[in-house]
């Protein structure tokens, strides 16, 4: 979903400012009073500046009640308990000590690394990327996901860790809910 | 107030952007190969990718600092005396540090990325062999030792001309209520960069240094998650400093061409003061992930790159496009690069201020949105106008003047720099992740789009550099000639 807003957003305001570079290359080849068009640009800029710091403020509000650094982020609907998992990333794997999983579990991932530093990448089935942290040596950190759907949901390693990179991924399967699985 | 650049710090200016356009090109190249390594269009070995990627980091940064010390170093020749030994003694340590990265690189297989994070140079050294990480990190301290002799030297010289780093930002009038205008935006822009720049690179040398500690005597080891924090405060903060001391010429040509001056008024200044504080910490921003971080310090994170915005959105941007409003300006090479500069650095910000937003960061850090906005701001800001200044120096100290095979090269390179950063941060929005040597099926479609678009970049940045080399003949023979306005 943020994925999404991310793409539509920033099209949209690169959009506005082409707009606005467009009109001003278009005003160019007029001429006009340099202190004049001072004294209205800045006036416009400050209801500008206002409507950008808006803005901002909005967004602000509405993001940071929303963090994923609470264990509230994984929303409470599932009925299952918070099962926590220890993950440690080493070049190039994912060790788990559980590694299957049911639909509507709410789980809690304590990563850490035992080498280098690696990213915890949780893709669902479609791979889209739907939880991160880091993996790094001596921390641990802790990142929560319910899984609402069942399917194949995958672990990328996200933080370049040298040349075994990208071969740095592990499946994991969630059940459907209510234990046996039709497959 | 009216000095002439010294002849052989002139020469030395020269130098540096004719390293800034080869190694400009060669880099493009060089991100080309692996886009088409990503897009199934070629084969390499993941081994080769690796090693690519972090030269291509590395120099790319490299080369933007680069081309930016020489615009800096132009303009602000107009308003202090400078003596051109610095920029000499920098020029020779950026050489010096960069021979050494490419060793590491192509001899002895350094491949940790421009990013180096700790551990990871002492792991890959137990595997390789010591060789490569060593002549890395020393050359990247080798390069920062040369810019912090210079930003040391320029701080001595704007204290004895301005009175302090304070004046140069136009403390007396922000605090003090002094009327009239700060000092020139040359020398605002320095000031910054200076304070800036000089923190970065001493928390960059700080972490190289434990690094190679780490790797000659591994019983001295380095919290990782402070060597994290000190490595983005080197190397987000060096990055960022590129455009602050790029954006010069844009205030100067600008301003130049339009026949109206950039004043350094009070909101200006206010602006380049906030600039200063807000770029030093924004760097949390790369530690939105980092969970161990303390809360509030990455809610300062998201607060911070928001803010960071506003100096620019509002007062830079803002101020070119009031500049150029019903001016009847002259479009050439020069001022339609600068102008398109700003478009780019303001059209790169809006992905990134976007990215630290904690919720949004938490499905897009470190998927290929991040290098689409940051190639955004430098390929189409910091790049654009080290170009046009290239262009702009060899029409005021030699005779080139613009022709049509110029308008087409911007127009080629900027649109196909926008399908170019297109495909990035829509591979970013489909979650493709960053710095994968192979791709899934579903990413290879916008590696392949991006490929193809780096081609014809290079294309572009080739006709650039072949202008540049042809009318650095004129500058040749213009030398001792009066310097003439390029807007004339
Ligand atoms: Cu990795």
């Amino acid at each position: 979903m943020y994925q999404q807003i991310a793409m539509y957003a920033t099209v949209f305001f690169v959009f506005l400012l082409g707009l606005a570079f467009a009109f001003v290359y278009g005003e160019s080849k007029r001429s006009g009073e340099y202190s004049t068009i001072q004294e209205k640009g800045y006036k416009i800029r400050k209801f500008y500046f206002l409507g950008l710091i808006a803005i901002m403020a909005f967004a602000t509000v509405m993001t940071l009640g929303r963090l994923p650094y609470d264990s509230n982020q994984a929303e409470a609907e599932g009925l299952n308990e918070t099962k926590a998992v220890k993950v440690t990333g080493v070049q190039y794997a994912w060790e788990m000590s559980e590694e299957t999983f049911k639909a509507g579990d709410k789980v809690q991932f304590d990563v850490t690394a035992s080498d280098v530093t690696h990213g915890f990448g949780l893709y669902n089935e479609n791979m889209e990327l739907v939880a991160q942290t880091q993996a790094m040596p001596g921390y641990t950190n802790t990142v929560y996901y319910t899984f609402k759907e069942p399917g194949t949901y995958q672990i990328l390693c996200l933080e370049y860790c040298s040349a075994g990179h990208h071969v740095m991924v592990k499946e994991i399967v969630v059940e459907p809910e209510g234990g046996a699985s039709d497959e | 107030m009216n000095e002439a650049i010294h002849p052989l710090a002139k020469k030395t200016v020269v130098w540096h952007l004719a390293v800034t356009s080869l190694v400009l090109i060669l880099m493009m190249i060089f991100g080309v190969i692996m886009l088409m390594n990503q897009g199934e269009m070629i084969s390499i070995t993941p081994q080769w990718f690796y090693k690519i990627m972090t030269a291509h980091g590395t120099g790319m940064v490299g080369i933007a600092a680069l081309g930016g010390t020489a615009i800096l170093w132009y303009f602000l020749s107009k308003y202090i005396k400078l003596n051109p030994a610095i920029l000499i003694v920098n020029f020779v340590l950026f050489l010096t540090g960069v021979t050494m990265v490419l060793i590491a690189i192509f001899v002895f297989d350094f491949s940790d990325g421009w990013t180096f994070l700790y551990p990871l140079p002492a792991q890959s050294a137990k595997m390789y062999g010591a060789a490569g990480a060593v002549f890395f990190l020393s050359g990247m301290l080798v390069l920062g030792i040369g810019f912090l002799i210079l930003y040391m030297y320029l701080a001595a010289r704007l204290t004895a001309v301005y009175g302090g780093l304070g004046k140069a930002l136009g403390w007396d009038i922000i605090f003090r209520g002094k009327k009239g205008y700060g000092p020139p935006a040359a020398v605002v822009a320095t000031a910054m960069v200076i304070i800036t720049n000089s923190t970065a690179l001493l928390a960059g040398a700080t972490v190289l240094a434990a690094s190679l500690v780490n790797i000659i005597n591994p019983a001295v080891t380095m919290d990782p998650l402070l060597a994290k924090h000190l490595t983005y405060a080197f190397g987000h903060i060096f990055a960022n400093c590129t455009i602050y001391m790029a954006v010069i010429a844009v205030y100067e040509v600008l301003s130049e061409y339009t026949k109206r001056p950039w004043k350094a008024n009070k909101v200006f200044l206010i602006a380049w003061n906030c600039s200063t504080l807000f770029t030093l910490m924004i760097y949390t921003h790369h530690l939105l992930m980092d969970f161990a971080v303390p809360k509030w310090m990455l809610i300062i994170g998201q607060v911070f790159s928001y803010a960071n915005g506003l100096p620019v959105m509002v007062v830079t941007a803002y101020g070119a496009l009031m500049i150029v409003y019903r001016s009847r300006m002259k479009w050439d090479f020069a001022s339609s690069l600068f102008f398109l500069s700003m478009f780019g650095w303001v059209a790169g910000a809006i992905p990134a201020i976007i990215d630290a937003t904690i919720v949004v960061n938490h499905v897009m850090h470190n998927t290929k949105w991040v290098p689409g906005h940051f190639h955004t701001y430098m390929g189409m800001g910091v790049v654009a106008m080290i170009i046009g200044f290239m262009y702009y120096f060899n029409k005021t100290e030699g005779n080139q003047q613009h022709r049509g095979i110029d308008t087409f090269t911007i127009a080629l390179y900027f649109s196909f720099f926008t399908g170019f950063v297109g495909s990035f941060l829509y591979a970013g929005g489909i979650s493709a992740p960053r710095r994968w040597a192979e791709h899934l099926p579903q990413w290879v479609l916008s590696d392949q789009v991006g490929a193809i678009s780096g081609i014809f970049i290079v294309v572009a940045a080739i006709i650039f550099s072949a202008r540049f080399f042809s009318g650095l003949r004129s500058v040749g023979t213009n030398v001792h000639y009066q310097k003439k306005s390029a807007a004339g």
